[in-house]
């Protein structure tokens, strides 16, 4: 029972579709029940697998392993086959895409139109988002990857805002484009080394007597090829991510998507993009990871700084997480381009993190929507006096955001940190500034809405009800727990780190 | 006895049970919020009282306990407490002033409907600030001072109505981290180097020579960059006066007494580290020493009572940070005297202004006067801080500030020494011209003040007893503070120095007092008899030197013009190349679309170009595609 | 005779078709009355056949097939010339012209 864990969180959400197409779809408040509890189930199965995992075990954990089909290429047969496992890097993932997955589906009671068809999407999004932290090998990863891109495109097309045709098409395309250069990449590294297999590719990689790196071998892949493949990794990964100046999609999708899309968006969706990086760009090429750490270190100090300079002029509160999330990805991008091991669990805190505070921060702009039916930060103000729970919860998250110790984004800035002042002191030095300008940007934007003289309009908002009250206690808590006793999490990466620093010589 | 420094830990969690109990039942409480966080600084305080009792046992160590927190790629970081000579006595300090502030505002936020939220606050920083004290490494320190950074900015934005307020709140909190993110680099850059974040490991390394000069100065700068940020020292200074718009006795326990004491603190509690640094030691003296005059000269001029005691803050530390980074042994022993006997006069100033403000319902002195006749507690009260932060003896004031002035002489500073001496008496004038305009001469006001409530009075009454004695600990001819305080130290703790500096310190501050009488009370003196003369220098000290403006020019100005440029190239730019691909595809598209013209010769044409390309291609390539 | 025809190299008869095609494809892709495109095409069929005869005898495996396909082609070029002016025929009768860009139905 306890190996086919995984392919039960994977296939639970399936549950919720199954007994969804049976609900008539008139019955809003049966249909949005049914969404909530279909995304228990997983969340309670990866509760399990937490406790299930083994922290001094390297390597995948719960491997569930089947024959799926085969391909005839020239004179021999590649078998694909279905694999799951998670290991310490994947495991927080799963863990934060089921706990997103959950609080965004409660959050998605404020949807208004076609609940079934919504909730149908949103659980085959699900799916995709879970499996493709739990693939083991390049196809299925393809495959989950594109299975939360495209209920995604119609969850912002149908339920999004004014503009939601065009930001659904910009986030489609854009991120197809990734896609695209990603499936070129896996293509060209299934033909090279005739696997797919990950962790096979990366000993056939890596291994110096494989035939793939002795310098006579017909099967050699020159440095120039895995200069050239680790490059397109990046790209592809770094729409998802989004670093500058790959970011503009995430921009028009804030805009204009439900509040639940741009949680998931937010919360799991661009941290594919940071883990694909690590898992496979500096899993598969270490060896370039390295010779362009410096460069990566650039980009990330490039999107901490111009993120939080433009989230500092923005006059929309959600344009101003927007930009805020491309400035706290570049801290994932610092710790990986710091090349050692507590660069590496910075990163992953900072996943882990960011993705629990913006949901939560894009929550609170959502709960603020609905009762004030604005995001524009000089019409808000004062509001700490007509809902001070709502008020003082969004403070908190911003006080998280901008790395208030004693809350998850301090431990992931510290160590990230930590890990490129010793790689590249003076790349971290200058982005020490993103430290500041972040508090002056979460600041003005908070404080602009909460404090202040109230204004006539905003004296009779409503305070937060108990259904809004779970996602903020749940995401806060998640939060806190992180900041006073990082171990949870810290504990978890170890044993990967171990395995994965080695590598890249840190 | 034994137990007692091993219980310590307690120390800080006492106020931390009281915020999680007052979170958990919310408003509700109302005042039993108060008495809940009366209850826990006072149990604080017993408990830190004892312990620091136990420290003047022979042979009491220091005591250092760690436990695991979570391990960074291999390496165990632990948390912990250690209790030292230096935090046994900040302990009392805090948890003293603290107790007493929680009693005090049980009578000043009376009425007010968010008083639980306030008792929240109150007991959060609290908490922080024992946690500061008591943390055994940088890095715990360093979650401990943004804690207390975020009480701080919390209480100061209290009163979140107010638009003033709200920019003063955020102001600390920005300015504040400015200094913080020196802090933040010099912990991880000394981690990198020595290997740990405990401060005796640091010490060691540096005592065995590991870290080179170079790297000693800049971690040691770096770290007085975060002290700079948080004792409002110059150029970070410009968040303090601000912060008033808080409550006053937040001004009081927070932005007198004990947080902005923790730059100084910082400082002393690393000093190991700065005394292997000349450099180090001089720019901590020198920046000290001008904050002292600079910050007095401001202080002169200013109408708002509580901005006038923000500016004497400013001041008094930065002749802390002077004897620290001046003075040696002697000047550390003698800041902390000084850091001491400040929390107890300041933080009594703070309160008799508070009470003041609570009975004229302004903060502007010249709208009060003749305050005297109605409020005689609080007019004695306020006349015994006065006569302690100007030195007098035998207040408390005089002793620190003596000890200071000694202890700069002896190490020959000169230059220094006639700063501090020309502080002493701004110091002098400027907080008699707040007592004579306050307190005597006709009232403006229209209304009868009245005296505050006995909750009031009494913290104020201890505070006030404490700012005549406190000074007595540590006398030239006993420096039981002194001795005690750098036990197991080396250096040279002895003071010989000519008897005439302590006449012509006191004789300075007799000047100030005298002139501040003529000027304001006998008004023999018309009062713009020297503003009226060079009146570009009273309009250089009222506004402050200009020096927000400045910053807004120079930075927050330049700051949000960059972001409005950049917004324009990522709007038009980036973007735009977005935009431009996605308009070139489909531009193409649209030429072939318009190919599609239904004309049979036309489709013939594409087919032959087509073809022709094809041929043309292979040509070049040489045959077949491989 | 043939003695002397089979001197001439193989190029120049390539040569002939290809002008010969040249000049049916411009005609055939330019003329906008469509018998002229019918006799283009045609043109362009013989320029084949000249391509294909002229490879049966000086080809790289020298043979009959090549003139056999050639009486092929011309059979089928005749079929489809009446097949084609029969349609002209049908069009002109309905829509009174055989100007060639008058009909872009296809693209209706």
């Amino acid at each position: 029972m306890i190996e086919k864990l995984l392919t039960l969180i994977l296939l639970s959400p399936l549950l919720g579709i199954l007994v969804l197409a049976f609900t008539p779809r008139y019955r809003a408040g049966t249909v949005k029940l049914i969404g909530i509890l279909a995304t228990l189930i997983p969340l309670l199965l990866s509760f399990v697998m937490y406790v299930q995992f083994d922290l001094n075990a390297e390597g995948m954990q719960l491997v569930h392993r089947a024959d799926w089909f085969q391909i005839p290429i020239q004179d021999s047969v590649v078998k694909i086959a279905y694999e799951v496992g998670v290991d310490g890097l994947s495991m927080p993932m799963v863990l934060l895409a089921s706990v997103i997955a959950t609080l965004g589906a409660v959050a998605s009671i404020a949807i208004q139109k076609r609940w079934k068809e919504y909730f149908i999407l949103y659980l085959i999004m699900e799916i995709g988002l879970l499996g493709v932290f739990m693939s083991l090998n390049l196809f299925m990863f393809f495959i989950f990857f594109e299975l939360a891109l495209i209920p995604m495109f119609f969850l912002i097309a149908i339920w999004g805002y004014l503009d939601r045709e065009k930001a659904a098409m910009k986030f489609l395309i854009y991120n197809g484009v990734g896609s695209g250069i990603l499936l070129i990449t896996f293509v060209a590294l299934f033909i090279k080394t005739g696997s797919l297999n990950m962790a096979e590719i990366m000993t056939r990689l890596s291994d110096p007597m494989s035939p793939f790196n002795l310098p006579d071998s017909p099967y050699l892949i020159s440095e120039g090829l895995r200069t050239g493949l680790f490059l397109a990794l990046l790209i592809a990964f770094g729409i998802k991510m989004p670093f500058v100046p790959l970011h503009t999609w995430m921009l028009k999708s804030y805009q204009e998507s439900p509040i639940p899309m741009i949680m998931i968006s937010s919360g799991v969706m661009i941290k594919m993009g940071a883990y694909g990086l690590i898992r496979l760009g500096v899993g598969f090429f270490p060896q370039q990871a390295v010779e362009l750490a410096q460069w990566i270190g650039v980009l990330g100090l490039v999107s901490i700084l111009y993120g939080a300079v433009l989230a500092l002029v923005q006059k929309d509160l959600k344009m101003v997480l927007a930009y805020s999330s491309v400035s706290h990805m570049g801290i994932v991008l610092l710790g990986i381009a710091s090349m050692n091991a507590t660069g590496f669990q910075g990163a992953i805190f900072q996943m882990v993190s960011h993705g629990l505070v913006a949901a939560l921060l894009i929550f609170m702009v959502g709960v603020i929507y609905e009762r004030t039916k604005t995001t524009v930060i000089s019409e808000l103000g004062g509001l700490a006096k007509s809902a001070p729970f709502i008020s003082g919860v969004l403070l908190t998250a911003a006080l998280a955001s901008l790395g208030l110790p004693g809350m998850s984004g301090f431990i992931s800035e510290f160590q990230a940190f930590l890990g490129l002042f010793r790689a590249e002191p003076v790349l971290a030095a200058i982005g020490t500034l993103g430290i500041i300008l972040t508090a002056v940007y979460m600041l003005r934007a908070v404080l602009a809405t909460t404090f202040g003289p109230t204004p006539e309009k905003w004296q009779d908002v409503v305070d937060a009800r108990p259904v809004e009250v779970i996602p903020m206690a749940v995401l806060l808590g998640f939060v806190i727990l992180i900041g006073i006793y990082p171990a949870v999490l810290g504990d978890v990466v170890q044993g990967t780190l171990q395995n994965l620093v080695p590598r890249i010589g840190g | 006895m034994d137990q007692m420094v091993e219980n310590a830990w307690l120390i800080p969690l006492f106020p931390l049970a009281a915020f999680v109990i007052m979170v958990a039942f919310g408003r509700q409480l109302k005042t039993t919020a108060a008495y809940i966080g009366i209850l826990a600084t006072l149990a604080s305080f017993v408990l830190a009282l004892f312990t620091f009792l136990e420290r003047f046992q022979e042979g009491a160590e220091t005591f250092y306990q760690p436990v695991h927190w979570f391990s960074i790629a291999g390496f165990d970081v632990t948390m912990g407490y250690e209790v030292t000579q230096l935090n046994a006595l900040m302990l009392v300090i805090v948890s003293l002033v603290s107790m007493l502030v929680h009693i005090y505002s049980l009578g000043y936020m009376h009425g007010d409907d968010r008083l639980p939220v306030f008792y929240q606050y109150l007991a959060l920083f609290t908490f922080s600030m024992l946690g500061l004290v008591i943390s055994p490494n940088l890095l715990q320190l360093y979650i401990f001072w943004e804690l207390v950074g975020v009480c701080s900015f919390l209480l100061v934005g209290f009163y979140f109505y107010k638009p003033e307020a709200r920019a003063a709140a955020k102001k600390a909190f920005i300015v504040t981290r400015i200094g913080d993110v020196g802090l933040f680099i010099a912990i991880i850059l000394l981690f990198w180097w020595t290997g740990s974040f405990v401060y005796n490991d640091i010490f060691n390394a540096v005592e065995n020579g590991v870290l080179e000069p170079w790297q000693i100065t800049l971690a040691a700068i770096l770290i007085f960059i975060g002290a700079v940020g948080k004792s409002g020292q110059f150029p970070l200074h410009t968040w303090l006066p601000d912060a008033m718009e808080g409550p006053t006795p937040v001004s009081a326990l927070i932005h007198a007494a004990t947080m902005v004491a923790a730059g100084v603190y910082l400082v002393a509690a690393t000093f190991d580290l700065f005394a292997a640094s000349p450099t180090a030691l001089n720019v901590v003296a020198y920046i000290g020493g001008f904050t002292a005059i600079f910050a007095a000269s401001i202080g002169l001029t200013q109408r708002d009572i509580k901005r006038v005691l923000a500016y004497s803050t400013v001041s008094q530390l930065g002749y802390m940070m002077l004897a620290l980074g001046a003075a040696g042994l002697i000047g550390y022993a003698a800041g902390i005297f000084h850091l001491m006997t400040h929390a107890f006069f300041k933080a009594l100033l703070f309160l008799a202004a508070g009470s003041v403000i609570h009975a004229a319902h302004t903060q502007n002195i010249f709208e009060m006067g003749g305050m005297w006749k109605n409020m005689k507690v609080t007019g004695w009260l306020f006349l015994i801080g006065c006569l302690a932060i100007a030195g007098i003896p035998p207040f408390s004031g005089f002793w620190s500030k003596e000890e200071i002035l000694l202890s700069v002489y002896h190490a020959g500073r000169m230059d220094l020494f006639w700063i501090a001496v020309l502080a002493a008496f701004f110091t002098a004038f400027y907080m008699f011209r707040l007592f004579f305009v306050t307190f005597t001469g006709e009232s403006n006001l229209n209304h009868k003040p009245e005296e505050s409530p006995v909750v009031m009075t009494l913290p104020m009454i201890v505070l006030g007893v404490l700012a005549v004695v406190a000074g007595f600990i540590n006398t030239p001819w006993n420096p039981v503070l002194g001795e005690w305080l750098t036990y197991g130290m080396e250096g040279e703790l002895h003071v010989e120095a000519p008897a005439w500096i302590s006449v012509v310190t006191v004789l300075f501050s007799l000047a100030g007092i005298g002139l501040a009488w003529m000027m304001y009370n006998k008004k023999s003196l018309s009062r713009d008899w020297l503003s009226g003369r060079v009146p570009a220098l009273y309009q250089l000290s009222y506004n402050k030197y200009y020096i927000d403006e400045l910053y807004d020019t120079v930075f927050v100005r330049p700051l949000r013009g960059i972001g409005i440029i950049v917004n324009w190239i990522d709007d038009y730019v980036v973007d735009g190349a977005v935009r431009l691909t996605g308009r070139i595809t489909d531009s193409v598209a649209g030429l072939g679309a318009r190919m599609q013209n239904g004309q049979i010769q036309t489709y013939g044409l594409v087919t032959v170009v087509g073809l022709v390309l094809l041929i043309v291609g292979l040509t070049v390539a040489g045959g077949y595609y491989k | 005779m043939s003695e002397a025809l089979s001197q001439v190299p193989l190029t120049s008869y390539l040569l002939v078709g290809l002008i010969l095609f040249s000049v049916g494809l411009y005609g055939a892709l330019t003329k906008r009355n469509a018998v002229i495109v019918l006799l283009s095409i045609e043109l362009m069929l013989n320029a084949v056949n000249i391509n294909l005869v002229a490879f049966a005898k000086h080809g790289l495996y020298p043979g009959i097939t090549g003139q056999i396909f050639s009486l092929f082609t011309i059979t089928i070029a005749a079929a489809e010339v009446a097949v084609g002016v029969a349609i002209l025929m049908a069009l002109y009768r309905n829509r009174g012209t055989v100007q060639v860009d008058k009909m872009d139905l296809m693209k209706r």
